[in-house]
């Protein structure tokens, strides 16, 4: 953790919100999952970490939680986007587009004076 | 927006706890479930399925902190837990939690209760309206380099001739008076005031108005202004007292106002009369000098500006009445630094030097917490293996500590409120004046909660920082005894510090303490033992007329000098120490002077015949006074040495001839020793501006109270001092002196009874009120420190019972190791001494600068600071003795096995 917890935690976040704007309304542990899967295991998540990125999005309003039962009968609780999660997520993703097209000309070849 | 929907769904997560919790382990557990089951599908054995489950999700308990931290607010969440925590680690060690309570409640404590002096004093503004318009105007004698007060005909003539105030008014002298109606008798303090008093100071009265001019003039309508006490007292507090009359002496004055209760000016008077009724005698010669003069600042005034406005007015005077204004000029300064006068210097010393008795002990709570924190290194390893971060768990000390601090300065507060009645007790009058502003009030508060707060991080955060970077892996294998090498470090610095500040300490009140010794036996040029002062209120039936008076008192002592015991009595207008004066000028031959002011000056001691017996002066060339110097002989007069040394310098003064302006020539029949009139050492610092004014009169002369012409007897009478030689006790006397007094009038009252041994302590009171506190600091600062090292050293032998086993069963004898235990203590105590001794010399360069506190003794006096090291090296050795002989009883085998 430490330094790089904020840059984690943002993007962790926006990770959350796409996973569950692709697959619907889905449990802690399928969003871990699908986040480990997605990103070809390039991030080790550690799992728990996820807990109070929920919250946190959650606490702001852009997902909610309820109870439900997975495809094993298994009591557990569901995350879905609401409205303004949505609309923090279109606008989250022009923000990134926008930050990794700048950072890509920067790192773009052949630019540099000497 | 969103962010503070967060907040609020925060703070809803500080209360709906239980819920969440419950919500937060079933998530954990569905989360868990559906992990193990995908791994067994994979193909793992249950076993192996968990454990990989739970090392995925990175410890149960650990998310459950994380995600906890986020859900409440954070910090006030774990404040509340730290604060209830530390309750807990607080109440299972109660002995701890006294001792650290006791240490900080005797530093802040004495520190609240100084503060409160400084906050009274130094930084309280005076209970007037916009007290910093008010200014204190003397005049400034050029030959004498020193302010003096104003004559009341050239009062009026500033009040006239200045634009610079929105007013100005005058106090005159004091005159008691007996009250004779309404009610019972009794000896009242009047003040004589100008008119508009009160205004300029910006205070109302209770009731009525104050004087107008018209009033205060000779010749005026008698008119009183009566005290909140009186006008209670005797009126019941009704608004019919106003035009009301009340006989003082046997003379009705009609009540035109009554002060506001606590109404204050220099001291506390029961009345006030207008000035300008007094004595014409005193009130319309320009040479004599009254009145103290009070102003208030026109808005855009600067006090330079008005000074240089009355410069010029006094210059004017200065021409039109030469012989009485010559030499003169104008002083002006603000009203509060001359009310406060030198003591902001000794009362900011003392606030040092209690401060260094709060930080010794911080120090050894910090010692203490030092100590605790190796037995809890076990606790914050196992908090940090759990997820508590290092600021948590510094917080989490920090509370604690700051609970500690608050506790004792809860404690301290109380023992502030003692302590202070206490040490007002003993203050010199320069601090007396604003000691009704001194009390344990809101600012005072606000100083212990600051202090206790500060002080709780301060020697809470070392020790906080030391234990939360202990290595895990290592304190959780060592048990909970590892102690770090640095913990020693900072436990051996702690006391080094201890040591040094308590040596600062020690060697200013050593100074301090032998200059009061000094003092005692400056020898007061007058043998105080066995001599009694009192004032008697004549009956004023027996005072009609100036020589019925006289007649009265000469009858009173004869009556006195019967009383079987008594040796010897008569009356003075003077006593010495009293911090009475009365002064004059004086001229050498029977020349006239040009100029009043120039001429040098003396202390008038107007007496009766007997005195310089009663007080037991030296008589060194010609005679005393006799009973034969009367209005119908020839003038004479006794000087002191002092005066015979610089006026007559090898010349035999017997027979020369002094002038006395407002008398005439005398003869000087006579020279006494020197008497110390003002205090035993001469410790007034010269160049002093402040009240004492003329402090430096050395001069002395001594002449007949039955040589007065009738004009004068009415002035010098008025407060006159009966003193009495008798070997006998003061209580076994004076019975019979109030017997005597009462028999020769119904309702005279015997007040300001003292012995002369009690004027010469009294007198002394400016150095041993600093010495008491200063005392009593370093006495406070010797037991803190002497714990100090003794708990460290006998810490050190407890984490060293090992060593010192296997040192016995190396063949090391008792006698090494109770040299090695004591050795280190006296490292310790000497590594300090060396810093403080170097500080020490500072604070004393301090002490002799500041107030002219010091008398007789150098500002490193080596006999001081050979003493206090070696007292305190001895504590030291004495407070590592006990350790030192545990460990020469330890028993190597048990030692060794207890490994």
């Amino acid at each position: 953790m430490g330094e790089k917890a904020d840059v984690w935690q943002g993007t962790l976040a926006l990770m959350v919100l796409k996973t569950l704007q692709a697959m619907g309304p889905l449990h802690g542990y399928g969003i871990a999952r699908r986040i480990e899967q997605t990103s070809g295991d390039l991030l080790a998540v550690n799992y728990g970490t996820l807990y109070p990125a929920l919250l946190k999005l959650e606490q702001e309003g852009y997902i909610s939680s309820e109870w439900g039962f997975s495809d094993n009968n298994r009591k557990a609780k569901y995350y879905k986007l609401t409205r303004a999660g949505r609309k923090q997520l279109n606008k989250e993703e022009r923000d990134w587009e926008q930050t990794t097209a700048i950072l890509a000309r920067f790192l773009a070849p052949g630019e540099e004076r000497s | 927006m969103r962010r503070l929907r967060a907040w609020f769904s925060r703070l809803g997560g500080v209360f709906d706890k239980e819920r969440s919790e419950r919500e937060l382990s079933a998530e954990m557990e569905s989360h868990l479930a559906m992990h193990v089951e995908d791994n067994i599908r994979a193909g793992m054995s249950p076993q192996q399925a968990r454990r990989e489950a739970i090392m995925k999700l990175g410890g149960v308990e650990r998310t459950k902190e994380s995600y906890r931290e986020r859900r409440g607010l954070p910090l006030v969440e774990s404040f509340s837990q730290d604060i209830r925590h530390g309750f807990r680690m607080l109440r299972k060690s109660p002995g701890f939690t006294a001792v650290a309570i006791l240490t900080l409640a005797l530093g802040i404590g004495a520190n609240s209760a100084i503060f409160s002096i400084v906050q009274g004093v130094l930084l309280a503004p005076l209970p007037y309206s916009q007290p910093d318009r008010l200014v204190l105007i003397r005049e400034y004698n050029r030959t004498l380099k020193h302010p003096v007060w104003v004559s009341h005909p050239d009062f009026l003539d500033w009040q006239r001739g200045s634009r610079s105030f929105q007013q100005m008014a005058g106090q005159g002298g004091s005159d008691d008076y007996n009250l004779t109606s309404p009610g019972t008798p009794e000896r009242l303090e009047g003040r004589t005031i100008s008119s508009g008093f009160f205004s300029t100071l910006g205070v109302n009265l209770a009731l009525g108005h104050e004087f107008s001019p018209q009033e205060d003039k000779h010749g005026g309508a008698p008119v009183i202004i009566i005290s909140d006490r009186l006008w209670r007292e005797r009126f019941h507090g009704s608004a019919d007292a106003l035009g009301k009359s009340v006989a003082l002496d046997e003379v009705d004055y009609t009540i035109v106002g009554v002060a506001p209760a606590g109404f204050w000016f220099g001291d506390n008077a029961d009345f006030y009369i207008p000035v300008g009724q007094g004595n014409p005698l005193l009130l319309e010669d320009r040479t004599i000098p009254r009145i103290v003069c009070i102003a208030r600042l026109k808005p855009e005034v600067t006090i330079a500006q008005a000074q240089s406005e009355l410069d010029a007015v006094q210059e004017n005077l200065d021409r039109l009445y030469p012989a009485a204004d010559r030499g003169l000029a104008t002083h002006v300064a603000q009203l509060k630094q001359e009310i406060v006068g030198d003591t902001g210097g000794m009362l900011l010393l003392l606030l040092g030097a209690v401060g260094i008795v709060l930080l010794i002990a911080c120090a050894n709570v910090a010692n203490l917490l030092l100590a605790r924190s190796a037995a809890r290194t076990r606790e914050f390893a196992i908090r940090s293996a759990l997820g508590a971060s290092r600021a948590r768990i510094v917080r989490q000390l920090l509370t604690e500590s700051v609970l500690l601090s608050l506790a004792g300065g809860g404690l301290g507060l109380l023992a502030a409120r003692w302590s202070l009645s206490v040490a007002l007790a003993a203050a010199p009058g320069e601090l007396l004046r604003r000691s009704a502003n001194i009390s344990v009030n809101v600012s005072v508060l606000f100083f212990a909660f600051c202090a206790s707060v500060a002080v709780g991080i301060l020697f809470g955060l070392a020790p906080a920082l030391k234990s939360s970077k202990a290595d895990l892996q290592t304190s959780l294998k060592a048990g909970g005894r590892g102690f770090t090498s640095s913990h020693h470090r900072a436990q051996s610095s702690l006391v080094i510090v201890q040591m040094a500040l308590t040596l600062v300490l020690l060697a200013g009140a050593g100074l301090l303490f032998r200059t009061i010794h000094h003092l005692w036996e400056v020898n007061p040029g007058f043998d105080p033992h066995n001599v009694i002062t009192f004032k008697v209120g004549l009956s004023p039936s027996l005072a009609k007329t100036p020589s019925s008076k006289q007649l009265a008192y000469k009858q009173l002592i004869e009556r006195i000098r019967q009383i079987p015991g008594v040796q010897a009595a008569d009356l003075t207008v003077l006593v010495p120490l009293s911090q009475e004066v009365n002064s004059g000028p004086f001229l050498v031959g029977t020349q006239e002077s040009a100029s009043i002011p120039e001429a040098p000056r003396a202390l008038f001691y107007w007496t009766g015949p007997d005195y310089l017996r009663v007080m037991g002066i030296r008589l060194l060339r010609g005679r005393y006074l006799t009973t034969d110097d009367t209005t119908n002989s020839p003038p004479v007069a006794v000087i002191d040495s002092a005066l015979a040394r610089t006026y007559f310098p090898g010349k035999d003064p017997i027979g020369q001839i002094l002038t006395i302006p407002h008398w005439r020539p005398v003869q000087i029949v006579g020279v006494v020793g020197h008497v110390q009139h003002w205090d035993l050492g001469n410790l007034e610092n010269p160049e002093s501006t402040t009240v004492g004014a003329n402090r430096f009169i050395q001069n002395q002369i001594y002449a007949s109270l039955y040589q007065l012409s009738d004009e004068w007897i009415a002035n010098f009478y008025d407060g006159i001092t009966v003193t009495v030689r008798t070997p006998l006790d003061n209580a076994a006397v004076l019975p019979a002196i109030e017997a005597v007094v009462y028999g020769t009038g119904g309702d005279q009252p015997v007040y300001s009874v003292r012995t002369m041994q009690q004027l010469v302590s009294e007198s002394m009171s400016s150095q041993r009120f600093p010495m008491t506190l200063l005392g009593a600091f370093a006495g406070l600062a010797l037991l803190l420190a002497s714990v100090g090292i003794y708990g460290v050293i006998s810490f050190s032998v407890a984490q060293r019972v090992n060593e010192i086993g296997i040192r016995m069963a190396l063949g090391a004898e008792k006698r090494n190791i109770f040299r090695m235990v004591v050795g280190h203590g006296l490292r310790l105590a000497l590594a300090g001494l060396a810093i403080g001794a170097a500080a020490a010399l500072i604070l004393a360069r301090l002490l002799s600068s500041f107030s002219h506190l010091l008398y007789g003794v150098g500002a490193s006096d080596p006999l001081t600071f050979a003493t206090v090291s070696l007292g305190l090296t001895a504590v030291a050795v004495l407070a590592c003795y006990l350790p030192a002989r545990r460990a020469t009883n330890v028993d190597p085998m048990a030692a060794l096995r207890y490994e």
